[in-house]
């Protein structure tokens, strides 16, 4: 393999592909010193007045700001050689005065290729030449300048071993490239003082609705976003935010969605360009996301819609509703019973089990008063969807966390009643042996207790570790019913922030143009011959799709599992309360 | 170093480091033994007395086997709650003015304790005893009472192996051992028939492992004569009582209360004729001076 950073050794000459086939002239590109290659851009052809073509490249200098310059002659022997041609060429050499001067050849045949690179300057003996021996490297015009080198964040300053030096020449190419597109910018059939020969579009294709789309965009953009910015204001009014809510708001996963939502449109439509490559990338992103979510709720709102399914789906809920409060019944009086010939308390067995059996009872009553309404309900639950498949999602999950309410409070008391009795005989053992926790040293001491305060913690003790399993058992069946739906509604989180985060144009662009995100470039060897230079291609190797989620994932919304494994554990263990995803239903009711 | 140790006898040879001398560093000469000192600390020991000592462990012994043998009578319901809660009652207040009279109000004026002071804490006893008794009763209903005998077992052991008998160890712990016997106590406690047998289950507990040790400890430091006679007879009514729920019982507690007060002592001075321990300059060194005024 080629090895690419070692400046000084070899002159490369970066070519492109689709010149050559073009017509003797002169090479125009840039000359990167720090790297000793020469980046050809184009060829100029004859016939040229050198005056027009110093003008030509001193216009593309000042657009492009990039150093293009006349780097040699290019000379393509189509007929029988031509000596009055070549010496015509090394005279050229005198007008346009360049260090090194390239001299590329093509023989007739395209199989012969030479090349020359001359110093004036720097050789051993003044007066006589020097050449350098040169390297040609291929490129695809088109790709190389349609391409984004990743990682794009280079500085040309950063020297700290030979695969950044690498890194940083290779980018210098790109950048060359990319910033000369004014040089490309002409066509065909453009008719200049200068004619060029480079990568070249096929013409520009007019078409009446891309341009009227194109005219009518900017005025479409500026409306939606003044209308966005309008819901925007709306939402931050002052009525909203008295006291409980934002709580609520914060703790509704629906309005999450929709406040993401609405940056999302927002950024989409607002009417400042995007400055760099990343932002635009992210732009066209959230677009093409948006645009599949939306679509996605279209079809599930078309799908609600036909065929009376949505008064089904009301029928269903109520009866489900019931079922489940049926099962918890069916539950409760099973853990009333002798659970697994478990010894439990029996009279604490009672108080527990007929508080929660009433707990049931209100809430059978609460979704029965409710039932009258369902149907209309959901009927607008369903227009949600045309915001998106998400908002419904969210929806969805709300009205889980709303249904299952009744699971919530179960746990929440079994895990407070727990967390007391754990907290209890933890400080009340401690008590048993005769230590206390001394608070100022964060220690345990011993302590001389009074007879009666012996008494009174002993026998607290003995009644709260024979009331223990039964409590416990209460504690772990409903923290497993709150487990599993939390795990419900983790699940459709994630199917919601896989919509928000994927970079759904990244990767469509990745699948269909794979050249556009590269990560960097392979050379191919096409001729390795004694007394020729040396020939390679440059093809770009694309960017793997994981490294395509990672760079251009969006940013997701709201908070994530903040709890490891170990944490979770200990908090279940202890009789903390939990929110693995988020802190929800606190104040719904 | 260089100087051989025969050509130089005429230089004395010192136990010190600092010096250089014509001897290897691990040298020492025939004097080394003479600072040789056997049973500095060795006491000696008169059978009575350690007799007299072993008082406690009959004692605390003979409180364990009376709690036993009061809960089986109650449990079979040979025991009114009533009598023995009348007798639990005169037997305290006789107990708590004995406490004031064996020193004349000394140990009180020391402590500091007001008779309020004691007042609140009988009330504080009672009240959550008897507030409790309802749940003490169905406590352990669901559990074995296999289980609770072992746990109770387990509990009552310790409170013998922790209880403070004057010893001065580690091991010695008169919170735990106090709390090993409430939860014993409440363990029973919870297996007979009624509430009310439990509650003056757990005042019993009170009485006997809480206060009459302190009352015992007293006695024993002001009047040794009357504190032999106690003993004397708390342990014959310990052994009555035993007596009359199981001979072999009986058999063998007597044997215990003999060999503890009795053998062990007689063991213990005959064992003493077999001490040697040596002390003498290699030992450790020893802060001979009280050091404890510099800890405040």
């Amino acid at each position: 393999m080629v090895s690419f950073g070692d400046p000084g050794m070899v002159l490369k000459a970066f070519f492109p592909t689709c010149c050559a086939a073009a017509d003797s002239g002169l090479l125009v590109g840039r000359w990167v010193p720090e790297q000793s290659s020469a980046v050809v851009l184009a060829v100029v052809h004859f016939p040229f007045i050198p005056s027009q073509v110093k003008e030509f490249l001193a216009q593309v200098q000042q657009t492009s700001q990039v150093g293009v310059a006349v780097l040699g002659t290019w000379c393509h022997r189509r007929q029988e050689p031509e000596d009055n041609l070549g010496h015509f060429l090394e005279g050229l050499s005198a007008i346009f005065s360049h260090e090194p001067w390239l001299q590329l050849c093509r023989e007739k045949g395209s199989t012969f290729w030479s090349c020359k690179a001359t110093r004036w300057q720097g050789s051993t003996s003044p007066g006589a030449p020097s050449e350098d021996q040169v390297m040609i490297v291929f490129y695809d015009q088109r790709k190389v300048l349609l391409s984004q080198l990743h990682p794009p964040a280079i500085l040309p300053d950063q020297e700290t071993g030979d695969a950044a030096a690498g890194a940083v020449g290779l980018a210098a190419v790109f950048h060359t490239v990319a910033r000369s597109e004014v040089l490309f910018r002409s066509d065909r059939f453009d008719e200049g003082p200068v004619r060029l020969s480079h990568w070249q579009s096929d013409g520009v294709e007019a078409s009446i609705l891309v341009e009227l789309a194109k005219w009518a965009s900017g005025p479409i953009c500026l409306l939606l976003a003044s209308l966005l910015s309008l819901v925007s204001a709306v939402s931050a009014c002052w009525l909203f935010k008295l006291w409980p809510l934002p709580f609520i708001w914060s703790k509704l996963s629906t309005c999450e969605q929709l406040r993401y939502r609405l940056e999302q449109l927002t950024l989409i439509f607002s009417p400042q360009k995007a400055e760099n490559p990343s932002q635009r990338m992210r732009k066209a992103n959230m677009c093409v996301s948006v645009l599949l979510d939306v679509a996605l709720g279209l079809t599930l709102l078309s799908w609600l819609h036909g065929k009376g399914r949505i008064e089904q789906l009301a029928d269903a809920l109520v009866p489900v509703a019931d079922r489940v409060a049926e099962e918890l019944q069916h539950l409760l009086q099973w853990l009333m019973g002798a659970p697994a010939g478990l010894k439990m308390n029996r009279a604490l067995d009672q108080v527990l089990g007929r508080f929660f059996l009433y707990h049931i009872h209100l809430w059978i009553s609460y979704i029965h008063l409710m039932s009258p309404f369902i149907e209309r309900i959901v009927w607008h639950v369903g227009l949600s969807a045309c915001l998106g498949l998400t908002v419904s999602l969210s929806i969805l999950s709300d009205i889980i966390a709303l249904l299952t309410f009744h699971i919530y409070c179960f746990y929440v008391y079994g895990a407070r009643l727990y967390c007391l009795k754990i907290c209890g005989l933890s400080s009340l053992w401690r008590l048993f042996r005769g230590k206390k926790w001394n608070v100022l040293r964060q220690r345990v001491d011993s302590c001389s207790y009074d007879l009666d305060q012996l008494f009174i913690g002993t026998l607290l003790f003995t009644i709260l570790v024979f009331l223990l399993p039964t409590t416990a058992l209460y504690y772990l069946v409903f923290t497993l019913l709150r487990l599993l739906v939390i795990t419900v509604q983790g699940l459709i989180h994630l199917l919601v922030d896989l919509i928000n985060s994927l970079p759904l144009y990244a990767l469509g662009l990745r699948l269909c143009r794979p050249y556009r995100l590269a990560a960097g470039v392979k050379f191919r060897v096409l001729e390795q011959e004694a007394g020729r230079p040396l020939r390679l291609l440059m093809q770009i190797n694309p960017l793997s799709y994981g490294r395509v989620v990672h760079t251009y994932r969006l940013p997701r919304y709201g908070c994530h599992p903040t709890h490891s494994w170990g944490s979770l554990c200990r908090k279940l263990f202890f009789g903390e309360l939990i929110y693995p995803w988020r802190q929800r239903e606190d104040k719904q009711d | 170093m260089s100087a051989q140790p025969g050509t130089s006898t005429e230089v004395k040879w010192q136990k010190v480091l600092y010096e250089r001398q014509p001897f290897p560093d691990n040298y020492v000469d025939q004097r080394f033994l003479e600072e040789l000192r056997k049973n500095v600390h060795a006491r000696k020991y008169r059978f009575w007395a350690v007799v007299f000592e072993s008082g406690v462990v009959v004692q605390q012994l003979c409180s364990v086997c009376v709690f036993v043998v009061i809960w089986w009578y109650m449990d079979e319901g040979l025991l009114a709650p009533h009598w023995l809660l009348g007798t639990g009652l005169a037997s305290s207040l006789i107990g708590y003015i004995l406490f004031d009279l064996i020193d004349g109000g000394e140990g009180r004026r020391k402590s500091g304790r007001t008779r309020w002071a004691d007042l609140k804490s009988a009330l504080v006893f009672i009240t959550f005893t008897y507030g409790f008794s309802p749940i003490l009763k169905t406590l352990t209903e669901s559990v074995s009472t296999d289980t609770i005998y072992a746990m109770s077992v387990f509990m009552l052991l310790g409170h013998l192996v922790f209880f403070d008998y004057g010893a001065n160890a580690a091991i010695v712990s008169s919170t735990l051992s106090l709390n090993m016997a409430i939860f014993a106590s409440v363990c029973l406690a919870s297996r007979l028939p009624r509430s009310l047998h439990a509650f003056i289950m757990v005042t019993f507990a009170i009485q006997i492992f809480a206060l009459w040790p302190m009352l015992q400890k007293k006695l024993k430091a002001h009047t040794p004569c009357s504190y032999v006679g106690v003993t004397l007879l708390f342990a014959f009514s310990a052994l009555g009582g035993l007596l009359s729920i199981s001979l072999v019982g009986a058999v063998l507690f007597a044997l215990l209360l003999v060999a503890i007060s009795c053998l062990c002592p007689f063991y213990l001075i005959r064992l003493q004729l077999f001490k040697e321990n040596i002390h003498g300059p290699w030992d450790e060194a020893e802060i001979k001076e009280d050091l404890s005024r510099f800890l405040n």
